[in-house]
């Protein structure tokens, strides 16, 4: 028998683990998803979902208990009034007891002061345990989302990730706390009925409890059903999440190509998903209150049968029967509480299983254990033979990347687009890991260092400019956050931004938004430029950072950023030769590998492939030599 | 639109009645749904009185023979009333759902015909909380708490009625206490309301920062900044959680009061009936059957105050989603009434505004800034292009301001003026019917053309700028960053209108095209490219209206992007990002280029488009684009010189000026601004072949291919 169950454990552990294991390998191929790509869903409502909740208890456990012995004492007096109620009816009254039915009275009275007193508290101290809860499960879900690599960003839509952090712990509130608490309550209001009800006629009793296995079922047949639609559901909301969002980021795009007919189209499709698949779910959550509600009548029916008819040898007096039929009603309500909870519940769980399920991602990129800071560098870097694929088994990036560059140095990268040249930089930042070779800094590798202190000192402009809704110069010192006002105007002075700035019309404190905003590309070029330049790295990496700035501003800003570059690493990557030419160092990238290194000079002396981009990148003024000549 | 938006915006209009039309296509469901209710309210009744026949006929009468029906009665009575309430619930939940949905659609719509100056100014994470938590808000009420109210409604009166019956006297004495209740409630009611609004608030303020936070992952990984992003967010945190607060301390104040009022109706039954009952003016019988109703009494009341939260709850989800729906585009269908319209009002909107303004800081539920923008030339509210065009368009309203939070009485001055203004709008002429279906040749005309952002009335963006672009002919666009030039090219796709003069294409105002047709022959690849989460080929075929794959891969040959999609694992389906960041810079543009190449307009518009892109990829590219020369006017805007040195006309902006114009070879030969960035590429670029500036002058061009 044991050995039976055992091995049953096993198998199931087995499978268990091969289901995991063939979740994260989904989640390691870099699988894209898009808003019409439902996300994979478990099969049994989760335990450990529920068990990890309490971690999130835990901290409040103390206060969770004050405000349960106060939710209990409001039970007891919920509980106790009909019982006054019952004295006053059954004794004081036909004794014609005027001083006992003030006395009573009295006693009625405190106890409604008490339980209203109980109520103040209770409702404070509830949202506070239950929003306490929240913000620490919402921090959790923000800080672990802030560790995930690029391509955790990258393979998803952004609209599926901000419903997870936002809108799926929301729709927790109301079950975590004042449910949970409730429910104890509830329970122990029924434990109590149940104590009176056996007290009052245990026979009886029993026959009340028969239709419970009933119940049971029901709930238990409805939970199947339930689960798996909350769960569908869960999923389709996310889909319409992330549509919605991408229409909202993408608005001018529609707009620009007047395909707002067809984006709505497909946006009312979704839409009729969801109300298709939220009814599903409804029609499920639905019956439980009936089901329990006919049990109550039966029940009750049953009571009145048995007491009456004396069948089964039951034999109880009218009293003890319409008392008994009382506190059957007491029973009932309790039973549909607890019910209704449950029904709360295999709704969160579907939603509890994404939230879980995003604070399971692994960062990929994460600090060692016992990482030391990187100390203040001087600027060398070392790629010792960097191979690097997306991942395991996926196409190579790069091939044997092989070079090093002493402090100081400008070392231009060139290539065609999708050689690899990005990707080379992002190895240098950390922000994704080799899967072959090394990076080192100053001799440390990047791997045993954090990232805190790696990623601090080194500036980083990318090809996409992001700035935060906020003022320009907010936006600046993001670069270093205990920046002065005078660092941040002479850093947009070197960059050549400060001039432009200056003409805004509230200088350096008119708003910019997210991405959209009054700023040409170039000028949040130029911003993102002063905010790297803030910073102070020891290393800088332009990648691309010039593309959008017309030749004047970016000649001028050369020339300022000229003794910037001074004393510091940096790696640029551009498609202006003007940028590249004076670099110390050139690297032709081709198809993941560095096929050229040299000065300008010495590669257009080898005739090689960057002659060639060289000469074929003046084609026209070419053409216009020969024409001349 | 399912609902004209104009009423969005109409503050004497209350939420209820603002989510009225909303509801009524559903009617049925509801008038259905309230047979069920009033079918289970009836039979809700009937069970104490069968519980009662059972006591007093079985019981204490010993008819026995009647038992067993009265109690298969019960049953039965019960299956049939959880039916009908299971019946109405599920149509309730459904009524609600195609209120949301109807609600959501119209944000949805709503949202594509704002202009960019909106975007500009609400933040994405805050308007997707208007379409999702808000719109939710609104269908927990319609819904739910609707019918919950009624039920309460119900039984508080029904009982009320019962209980008159049986002691008048008692329940004169219960009804005493429901003043009481329905001042606390109202007071409660009543300072809950900003409460909830502040939630909102709070919530959309934590939505857009992690929003923001999500979009911009790189930057925050590139500067180390998880910490500063945690902080920043532990702020918002720690303000929804503080405004959640303020809503249950809110609460605290009042809903023990109210508990304990309706918790008091039992004890004075008992007391007073009790006193009734010694003094003989009241057998015991009916003090127990009055006491048997009670229930019905004091659940009503202890539940009302927590739905008068929901309903508060309500409001604030009102306000949040009316004000999406009533912002104004600054784009109208119809500009010359528009502009007529401008003179007469502009004075009045002030006016409006003013007040509004005024009343909203008097106003101590006003908790946020109303954020659309200054009430502006053009009308309130523009028909879109998916209501019908033909339409004429009386939808100009000028209700330019947007409701504030609380459309109280106090609101009511505001709304008359704004009800005043929005008559003398005569309605506007019909939309040209004839321009929808023609073919656009391309022709471009700017009539000094000038444009300042609402915002910033006194700087100028664009400046008395005027040139004639022929059809088919290719106008390329230099400048220095921030002098205009994008914003240029932006009013001939209408994502803005000029603010003087006037921009004809093929001789029509382009107020006067009809946004669907204009936009859809003039496609501008944006200096942001933005892909959709969805594959190469879908994002290609995004805008066209041929999508076979032999199509899709010419486009993409000509923007040169062909080579590195059919490099790629998937080719053509390749799934891409929203940002489409899993791409390089170049290879963003390339893609955006070719989306924009394959929708075949008339006019084509690249505002930097081939920046990101290198030397060699983009000679290939015009080559290309030549090949459809003389077929759609092409603007170019660039830096680099050899993105425009082919162009027939170029022009060369400063300051929102044209400062210079002309072909290549004029502009070279004027020695200008033009020659001097030419000189400035060409010698950083050919500083070591040896090529001689000289030779400027008298070159001939465009034969090298």
């Amino acid at each position: 028998m044991a050995n039976n169950r055992n091995a049953a454990r096993n198998a199931r552990n087995a499978q268990r683990n091969a289901q995991n294991e063939a979740r994260n390998n989904a989640a390691r191929s870099a699988q894209r998803n898009t808003f019409k790509e439902d996300e994979e869903l478990e099969e049994q409502i989760s335990l450990r979902d529920i068990a990890r909740i309490a971690q999130y208890l835990k901290p409040y456990g103390g206060q969770l208990v004050v405000i349960l012995a106060a939710v209990m004492s409001m039970g007891a007096i919920a509980v106790a009034t009909p019982y006054l109620t019952k004295i006053i009816i059954d004794q004081i009254i036909p004794n014609r007891d005027k001083p006992g039915l003030f006395m009573l009275g009295a006693a009625f009275l405190v106890m409604i002061l008490v339980y209203e007193a109980l109520l103040a508290y209770r409702t404070v101290a509830i949202t506070k345990v239950g929003q306490s809860m929240l913000m620490d499960m919402r921090r959790d879900l923000f800080t672990h989302i802030q560790k995930l690599p690029f391509s955790y960003f990258d393979s998803r839509p952004h609209g599926k990730i901000l419903i997870r952090v936002v809108n799926y712990v929301n729709t927790l509130s109301d079950t975590l706390s004042g449910g949970l608490v409730n429910v104890i309550s509830d329970i122990f209001k029924l434990l109590l009925t149940l104590v009176i009800m056996f007290a009052v006629d245990w026979r009886l009793t029993l026959w009340s409890l028969v239709l419970v296995p009933v119940l049971v079922v029901w709930v238990r047949f409805i939970q199947t059903y339930q689960r798996r639609a909350f769960q569908i559901l869960s999923n389709k909301q996310s889909n319409l999440n992330a549509y919605i969002h991408e229409s909202i980021a993408g608005v001018k795009t529609t707009q620009g190509f007047a395909r707002e007919r067809e984006q709505y189209n497909t946006f009312v499709d979704q839409e009729n998903v969801v109300r298709h698949q939220w009814m599903k779910s409804r029609y499920w959550m639905f019956l439980m209150w009936p089901g329990v509600q006919n049990i109550s009548a039966m029940t009750i029916s049953l009571i009145y049968f048995i007491g009456i008819t004396g069948f089964a040898g039951v034999d109880v007096t009218t009293g003890t029967l319409i008392a008994f039929i009382g506190y059957l009603n007491n029973f009932w309500t309790p039973v549909i509480n607890v019910g209704n909870f449950y029904n709360q519940l295999v709704t969160c769980s579907a939603y509890l299983e994404r939230i879980f399920e995003t604070l399971d991602v692994e960062p990929e990129i994460e600090d060692k254990p016992g990482a030391s800071r990187l100390p203040a560098i001087r600027g060398r870097v070392d790629f010792n033979d960097v191979v690097f694929r997306y991942e395991e088994g996926g196409r190579t990036i790069l091939n044997l990347v092989d070079f090093h560059v002493e402090p100081g140095q400008t070392v231009a990268l060139v290539g065609p687009t999708g050689a690899g040249k990005s990707t080379v930089v992002s190895l240098l930042s950390r922000f994704y890991d080799v899967t072959e070779g090394s990076v080192k800094v100053d001799g440390y590798d990047v791997r045993d260092v954090t990232l805190e202190s790696l990623r601090s000192q080194m500036g980083v402009m990318l090809q996409d400019t992001f700035l935060f809704t906020g003022t320009v110069r907010e936006n600046i010192r993001y670069g270093r956050l205990d920046a002065s006002d005078e660092d941040i105007e002479r850093a947009a002075r070197a960059v050549h931004a400060h001039e432009f700035i200056e003409e805004l019309p509230d200088g350096y404190d008119t708003m910019v938004e997210e991405r959209g905003s009054t700023l040409s590309a170039g000028q949040r070029q130029l911003i993102a430029f002063a905010r790297v330049l803030l910073a102070d790295p020891r290393i800088l990496i332009l990648d691309e950072a010039t593309s959008n700035i017309d030749t004047r501003t970016e000649e001028a800003l050369q020339a300022g950023i000229a003794h910037l570059l001074k004393g510091r690493t940096s790696f640029v990557i551009a498609h202006r030769l003007s940028t590249i030419v004076n670099a110390d160092e050139i690297m032709v990238v081709d198809r993941g590998q560095i096929i050229e290194h040299g000065t300008h000079d010495e590669l257009m002396a080898q005739r090689g492939f960057y002659w060639r981009l060289y000469e074929s990148q003046f084609a026209m003024f070419k053409a216009e030599q020969h024409e001349e000549a | 639109m399912y609902v004209d938006p104009k009423r969005s915006a109409e503050k004497s209009i209350g939420n209820i009645r603002w989510v009225v039309p909303y509801c009524t296509p559903s009617w049925a469901k509801a008038v259905v749904a309230l047979l069920l209710f009033i079918i289970d309210k009836i039979l809700v009744m009937l069970l104490p009185i069968m519980a009662g026949m059972i006591v007093d006929q079985v019981i204490e009468a010993g008819m026995t023979e009647r038992l067993a029906p009265l109690a298969w009665g019960m049953v039965g009575v019960t299956l049939v009333r959880t039916a009908a309430r299971y019946g109405y619930q599920v149509l309730m939940e459904r009524f609600g759902l195609d209120a949301l949905v109807r609600i959501v659609c119209d944000e949805y719509e709503k949202l594509h015909t704002l202009d960019f100056t909106y975007f500009n100014h609400v933040r994405n994470g805050d308007i997707m909380n208007r379409m999702t938590a808000d719109a939710d808000g609104i269908r927990n009420f319609v819904g739910w708490t609707d019918y919950q109210m009624l039920d309460c409604i119900c039984l508080f009166f029904g009982s009320l009625v019962v209980m008159f019956g049986i002691d008048w006297r008692l329940t004169l004495a219960l009804a005493v206490v429901s003043p009481f209740i329905f001042v606390v409630a109202r007071a409660m009611s009543k300072r809950a309301r900003p409460l909830f609004f502040g939630i909102r608030q709070s919530l959309a303020g934590l939505n857009a920062m992690v929003e923001e936070n999500i979009e911009g992952n790189r930057v925050v990984k590139a500067f180390a900044r998880e910490p500063y992003e945690t902080q920043k967010f532990d702020e918002h945190n720690q303000d929804f959680m503080q405004a959640n607060m303020k809503q249950a301390r809110n609460t605290r104040r009042f809903m023990p009061w109210l508990d304990g009022l309706s918790y008091s109706l039992q004890l004075i039954t008992l007391v007073f009936g009790g006193l009734l009952v010694i003094d003989g003016q009241m057998t015991l019988g009916t003090l127990v059957s009055f006491n048997s109703f009670l229930w019905m009494l004091d659940g009503p009341t202890r539940q009302f105050g927590w739905l008068l939260n929901e309903y508060q709850r309500f409001n604030a989800s009102c306000v949040k989603v009316r004000r999406l729906l009533a912002a104004t585009s600054r784009l109208d269908l119809d500009a010359k009434d528009a502009l007529r319209v401008d003179k007469e009002t502009v004075a009045q909107q002030q006016n409006s505004a003013a007040s509004g303004e005024a009343v909203q800081q008097t106003n101590a539920t006003v908790a946020a800034p109303v954020e659309t923008v200054k009430p502006v030339s053009t009308a309130a509210s523009k028909l879109t292009k998916l209501a019908n065009l033909a339409k004429p368009s009386t939808a100009a309203t000028a209700a330019a301001a947007v409701p504030g939070p609380d459309e109280g009485d106090s609101m009511a001055d505001a709304g008359a003026i704004d009800l005043s203004t929005a008559e003398r709008i005569k309605p506007a002429k019909p939309v040209k019917r004839e321009l929808a279906n023609r073919h656009m040749a391309g022709e471009v005309v700017f009539d000094h053309v000038g444009f300042t952002f609402p915002d910033d009335p006194d700087t100028p963006i664009l400046d008395d700028v005027s040139f004639k672009a022929p059809a088919g002919s290719s106008v390329g666009i230099l400048g220095e960053t921030g002098s205009g030039k994008s914003t240029m090219v932006s009013l001939i796709a209408r994502f803005y209108d000029p603010t003087h003069g006037k921009v004809l294409i093929d001789g029509v105002d382009a107020r006067e095209w009809p946004l669907d047709t204009l936009r859809k022959q003039v496609c501008v690849v944006m200096q942001d490219t933005f892909l959709f989460s969805d594959t190469i080929r879908e994002n290609i075929a995004f805008g066209a209206s041929q999508n076979d794959d032999c199509y899709i891969r010419q486009m993409a040959r000509i923007a040169g992007a062909d080579e590195f999609i059919t490099a790629m694992p998937d080719g053509y389906d390749t799934v891409v990002g929203e940002r489409g960041v899993g791409l390089s810079g170049g290879q963003k543009q390339r893609l955006s280029l070719a989306r924009a190449l394959a929708d075949n307009p008339s006019i084509l518009i690249m505002d930097d488009t081939t920046s990101a892109v290198d030397m060699e990829t983009e000679a290939a590219i015009q080559r290309h684009l030549k090949e459809l020369d003389g077929t759609r006017t092409i603007f170019t805007i660039a830096h680099r010189i050899s993105s425009v040195k082919d162009a027939d006309q170029i022009l060369v902006i400063d300051h929102g000026r044209i400062v210079e114009r002309g072909t290549h070879d004029e502009l070279v030969a004027a020695h200008g601004r033009y020659w001097e960035i030419y000189r400035k590429q060409l010698g950083a670029q050919t500083a070591d072949t040896g090529y001689d500036n000289r030779s400027d002058r008298d070159e001939q061009t465009g034969k090298e291919d």
